[in-house]
């Protein structure tokens, strides 16, 4: 039980992380649009790698688990991706 | 009704409990429904300009009144609209989409007092503020005013005119709105807090008159961007309901499901979340 709480503390600590990072990337480069785009498709791949190595460490990992990841990332995405093309000039 | 409403929405057995709305399947529909909108979005916008579109309002009066108000309260005289100055921050703007670069100073070194000296203005002071992305003149001001380096141009003692520029163009290969303010003080005598006041508001609207203005107005039946945003808003705030929902109800009931973690879902939509705001703001420089 104490395995597997420390495995998830640690995997969250590593979470968190990546998407701090990822947010102070956005806000440093609010001027450029292609390297925020970048960063979004990054922090969301990170996201389907980093539950994938959870689950798998939890030993529950299974196909469906990797397409719930899969899909939640490609929704981040494609709303984003619906924000900026309705919402910008072109 | 009911019913398929906790069918869609909550745990249960009809559902082997999970939502069915956080089913592959519904997920899948909704990111192709996104992805199609996407790819359609710039068809309509262009089939449809006079109904879909960014509403946008930026004038070089609004931003001469706002920041006279600024000034204003803060006990100091008010700005004139210059010919001179509105003639080089135009051409700021102008150079700024020719060699595609959102800076003071061009990948060539030329800086803004160039502009300034070309445009026939011979300063004492001069300054220079940008922005980029703003959808009206209030944001704008309220941008430069957060920033300190722009609130003490706006607020400095040492101008006495300015100059606006509002212009849309492509840069970085993004369709773009610049709003340029060229700052600039002819005379080195500063004027004290008392005669600042005495400058009245009808004395600022004498001072736009035969100036040519610089503006854009778009007024669009639809706002896309209110749209988008709301929806995209409304997209990752509904998820993050559904799931942090689904997480509760699972946990109090005790089952057992081999699923991904909700937790890790709710985390992410909401960084997707704080990142549509980073993205949606506009920046000055």
């Amino acid at each position: 039980m104490i395995k597997h709480s420390e495995h998830h503390i640690g995997y969250y600590i590593s979470l968190f992380l990546i998407f701090i990072f990822s947010t102070i990337i956005m806000l440093n480069f609010s001027q450029n649009k292609q390297i925020q785009a970048s960063i979004i498709v990054l922090t969301a791949f990170s996201y389907v790698l980093f539950g994938i190595i959870h689950h798998k460490a939890m030993h529950d990992l299974t196909s469906k688990i990797v397409i719930e990841y899969i899909l939640i990332g490609s929704l981040g995405i494609s709303v984003v991706i619906f924000f900026i093309t309705g919402g910008f000039l072109s | 009704m009911k019913g398929f409403f906790c069918h869609l929405f909550l745990p249960q057995e009809t559902n082997n409990y999970r939502p069915k709305i956080i089913h592959h399947s519904s997920l899948l529909f909704l990111i192709i429904l996104l992805f199609l909108f996407s790819l359609y979005a710039p068809f309509l916008k262009k089939s449809y300009s006079g109904v879909l579109g960014v509403s946008i309002g930026i004038s070089s009066q609004d931003l001469l009144l706002l920041t006279n108000k600024k000034r204003q309260q803060n006990g100091l005289s008010s700005l004139k609209l210059n010919a001179e100055l509105n003639q080089a921050a135009s051409l700021k703007g102008t150079d700024m989409f020719a060699k595609n670069y959102w800076a003071h100073t061009s990948p060539s070194g030329t800086t803004p007092w160039f502009f300034i000296k070309k445009a026939g203005y011979k300063y004492v002071y001069a300054g220079e503020n940008l922005a980029r992305g703003f959808t009206s003149s209030e944001d704008v001001i309220n941008a430069w005013m957060d920033s300190k380096s722009h609130r003490e141009n706006i607020l400095s003692k040492n101008f006495q005119d300015v100059g606006f520029a509002v212009v849309d163009g492509i840069l970085d290969g993004e369709v773009t709105i610049l709003v340029i303010e060229e700052l600039g003080g002819m005379n080195p005598i500063v004027l004290d807090r008392k005669s600042a006041f005495n400058e009245s508001v009808a004395k600022q609207n004498k001072a736009v008159e035969g100036v040519k203005s610089s503006s854009i107005i778009k007024a669009p039946i639809l706002d896309t961007l209110s749209f988008s945003k709301i929806l995209a808003y409304g997209i990752f705030l509904f998820f993050i309901f559904i799931f942090a929902l689904d997480m509760i109800i699972i946990e109090n009931k005790k089952i057992i499901r081999f699923v991904g973690h909700n937790s890790d879902h709710i985390l992410f939509l909401g960084l997707m979340l704080l990142f549509i705001v980073i993205i949606s703001k506009g920046v000055v420089f």
